[in-house]
């Protein structure tokens, strides 16, 4: 084929050149096509049946002038469940952001034990969300869980505390957990932008008289930037979409208090049969992901370019 | 090493050709059935009935599948949006009328003789406009448990037979100052409504009356007001709203509940699993009336299914004989839902069981109608806002009760 093709290029040198040239595009063509039709299928059948009239076991009727929005909108939960999304979604992402930086910065430090520390840092990675979520729901439980059973060792609690009973307590300890599984990952991709950096800008900002957090600042910080950027990107949107912490440990409850979008997307879905309804939230949710994506993304460019 | 390899090569081309040959020839008798999971002894259980039908009926195969009981509605839903359902399905009564509405479900042909070797109240809530769609497969009542030792070590004797008695034993058990409780309050997770059903309906209440939700009558927020007094004065245990089903049930295996109301199932986990407790069973207290919750899952046959005779022979002839019948009642815990079934001396010699079987008359189902999981989850939050205090029983009932009636008009 090779030889084919030379002699093939030496007979007719213009067709070649445009040969060549959209040649890798013809050949990554296919799988291009079929990356779309696997990603856009299921968005094109969702956004079909949002606008649908459909039963609950998914066979769609006539087209029904977007009631499914209508009835999603007018919805008594659903502003809640959105303001908890975002609530939990920025509390998640910031508090993994806040912690992760110093938490790398320090493992990027060379020091006694720091691949065991790298080690127990990466481990909760291991645990499928549904395992962390089983382990703390036990540990919660007031009656029987290991944490008031702590608590009243030290002498700290006369009375159990149902910890899961309330949101007051329920929503805070959601997303301290959201957070605490969320740094394993965090942590590496900062930890990798860190490993990228050159030693001798940081010494010549000492020999320059720069304080450590100058250097961190003003070096460290706009250096490791686009990992920064990927990192909130990305765990913005698993967090946004993240069911299982919540569905094993409160299911939403009590009241529909600790639902987001997501948890009460799957009992409207699955539990009630409303996949009219359901899918219209879906692609809500995906058109909120879509532009604070987009947004942020185009923000993030514009930066890179000014600083450029 | 060799030898392996080849007799593992030879096992999977004698599995493909089974495959392809049990695809093509045996398509026409062929039944598929899905279970859910009760127990451990579920497959076994319809593994047997089919090895029985198989062999009463040669050439033919039944197929069991069992599967968890919260996967099970997501599984046939998608099976049936994808043309892939099975010939026989096991489903919670009250998704049958969703299936009966929606022409899924085969309405079923039966003879007088089998309709009447079942206890009646069984089959109403598988029968729409006189046509029954499912044959009841597990029935369970709901009874009261107590802690002899705990209401001896109250003073008190005799079991309440009322919600006054139900409150004052609580209390006394209360004074004791122990880290026992006096009545158990389920607050979260499946059945929570249920174990307030129980109070609205012994207050006389309807959970659907004249077509509209009775959630918000004058008899239920006297029920719901109960339960929140007695959580206030700490005849229950603290924040009820932590607490599902299986917690308040460990609870009173540990000892540490005076009364709880649940199914009949808590008798084989004691046995299991608190052999030494000492307890009795009695009726769920009166109000102004009795009654307990009635629950029934049910066998169905689907409309699509191209093997409805044989699916019908399977429950008929095998599935629903006593011989299966009693063996499935007694091994997975249920209640008789068979007249034969019942006479026999497993069931009928059994006291414990008797607090269960006498209440059966005063049974109240699930109304049959469309949308009953959302309104289930509207009553729930309305319960728990109450248990957490976050709303009083009227304000929150009637917004419950609001939701309901949007659903019955949809």
């Amino acid at each position: 084929m090779g030889v084919g093709g030379a002699v093939h290029r030496a007979k007719t040198p213009s067709n070649g050149k445009i040969g060549r040239a959209s040649a890798p595009y013809l050949l990554i063509l296919p799988s291009i096509l079929f990356a779309f039709w696997i990603i856009g299928y299921p968005i094109y059948d969702m956004a079909n049946m949002s606008v649908h009239a459909v039963n609950r076991f998914g066979k769609t009727a006539a087209f029904n002038d977007f009631a499914n929005y209508q009835r999603l909108f007018s919805h008594q939960l659903f502003i809640g469940c959105l303001i908890r999304t975002l609530v939990w979604t920025v509390f998640v992402v910031g508090g993994t952001v806040l912690l992760s930086v110093p938490i790398a910065l320090i493992l990027n430090e060379k020091f006694f034990g720091r691949t065991l520390a790298r080690i127990i840092i990466m481990l909760p990675w291991a645990v499928s969300l549904t395992m962390t979520g089983i382990v703390w729901r036990w540990s919660l439980n007031g009656q029987f869980g290991m944490v008031n059973a702590t608590l009243a060792n030290f002498g700290l609690q006369d009375t159990p505390v149902e910890w899961l009973a309330t949101s007051t307590t329920a929503f805070p300890i959601l997303i301290a957990i959201g957070i605490l599984v969320s740094i394993p990952f965090t942590v590496t991709v900062i930890l990798g932008g860190l490993s990228s950096l050159q030693a001798d800008v940081f010494e010549a900002a000492k020999i320059d008289g720069a304080s450590g957090w100058q250097r961190f600042r003003y070096l460290t910080l706009p250096l490791i930037r686009p990992f920064l950027n990927i990192v909130l990107v990305l765990n913005f949107i698993y967090v946004f979409n993240s069911f299982p912490l919540i569905w094993v440990m409160t299911q939403g409850d009590p009241a529909n208090s600790t639902d987001i979008l997501v948890t009460w997307l799957y009992k409207l879905a699955f539990r009630y049969g409303e996949l009219g309804i359901a899918s219209a939230l879906s692609i809500v949710m995906f058109l909120i992901l879509l532009a604070l994506t987009i947004v942020y993304a185009a923000l993030a460019m514009r930066n890179e370019r000014s600083t450029a | 090493m060799y030898q392996t390899k080849k007799s593992r090569v030879i096992s999977l081309l004698a599995g493909t050709a089974a495959i392809v040959f049990a695809s093509t020839a045996a398509q026409a008798e062929t039944i598929r059935v899905v279970l859910g999971y009760y127990s451990a002894a579920t497959q076994g259980l319809f593994e047997g009935m089919a090895k029985d039908f198989m062999e009463k009926h040669p050439g033919d195969e039944v197929k069991i599948e069992v599967i968890q009981w919260d996967n099970l509605q997501q599984r046939l839903t998608t099976d049936i949006a994808g043309g892939t359902e099975p010939d026989i399905a096991m489903i919670g009564t009250r998704w049958l009328v969703d299936y009966v509405k929606n022409d899924i479900a085969e309405p079923m042909d039966l003879t007088p003789e089998f309709k009447a070797s079942f206890i009646e109240s069984f089959l109403s809530p598988s029968t729409f406009d006189g046509t029954m769609y499912g044959l009841p497969v597990a029935a369970s009542a709901r009874a009261m448990y107590y802690n002899k030792d705990l209401l001896a070590k109250a003073g008190v004797n005799e079991p309440p037979t009322n919600w006054d008695g139900v409150v004052d034993t609580a209390r006394k058990i209360k004074a004791l100052g122990t880290d026992a409780y006096g009545f158990a309050l389920q607050g979260k997770e499946i059945e929570t409504d249920a174990y307030w059903y129980y109070s609205l309906w012994t207050h006389g209440g309807e959970l659907i009356k004249d077509g509209k939700s009775g959630v918000a009558s004058p008899e239920a927020i006297k029920a719901l007001t109960l339960y929140k007094s007695m959580i206030d004065e700490g005849l229950t245990e603290p924040d009820p709203s932590g607490l599902n089903r299986q917690d308040i049930e460990r609870l009173f295996k540990q000892g540490r509940i005076g009364m709880i109301l649940t199914g009949p199932w808590l008798r084989g986990q004691i046995k299991a699993d608190a052999p030494t407790l000492n307890y009795a069973l009695s009726p769920i207290p009166e109000g102004t009336t009795k009654a307990t919750y009635g629950v029934t899952d049910t066998l169905m046959v689907f409309k699509s299914s191209k093997q409805k005779e044989l699916a019908m022979k399977f429950l008929t002839e095998t599935a629903f004989s006593p011989k299966w019948r009693i063996e499935f009642s007694t091994k997975e815990g249920f209640l008789p839902v068979m007249k034969e079934e019942a006479a026999a001396p497993v069931f009928a010699d059994d006291p414990q069981l008797k607090a269960f079987t006498d209440m059966l008359p005063y049974a109240r189902f699930a109304p049959p109608v469309a949308n009953w999981e959302q309104m289930v989850d509207a009553v729930i939050a309305a319960v728990q806002k109450v248990y957490i205090g976050q709303a009083q029983p009227e304000a929150a009932l009637k917004e419950a009760a609001a939701t309901i009636d949007g659903l019955i008009q949809q």
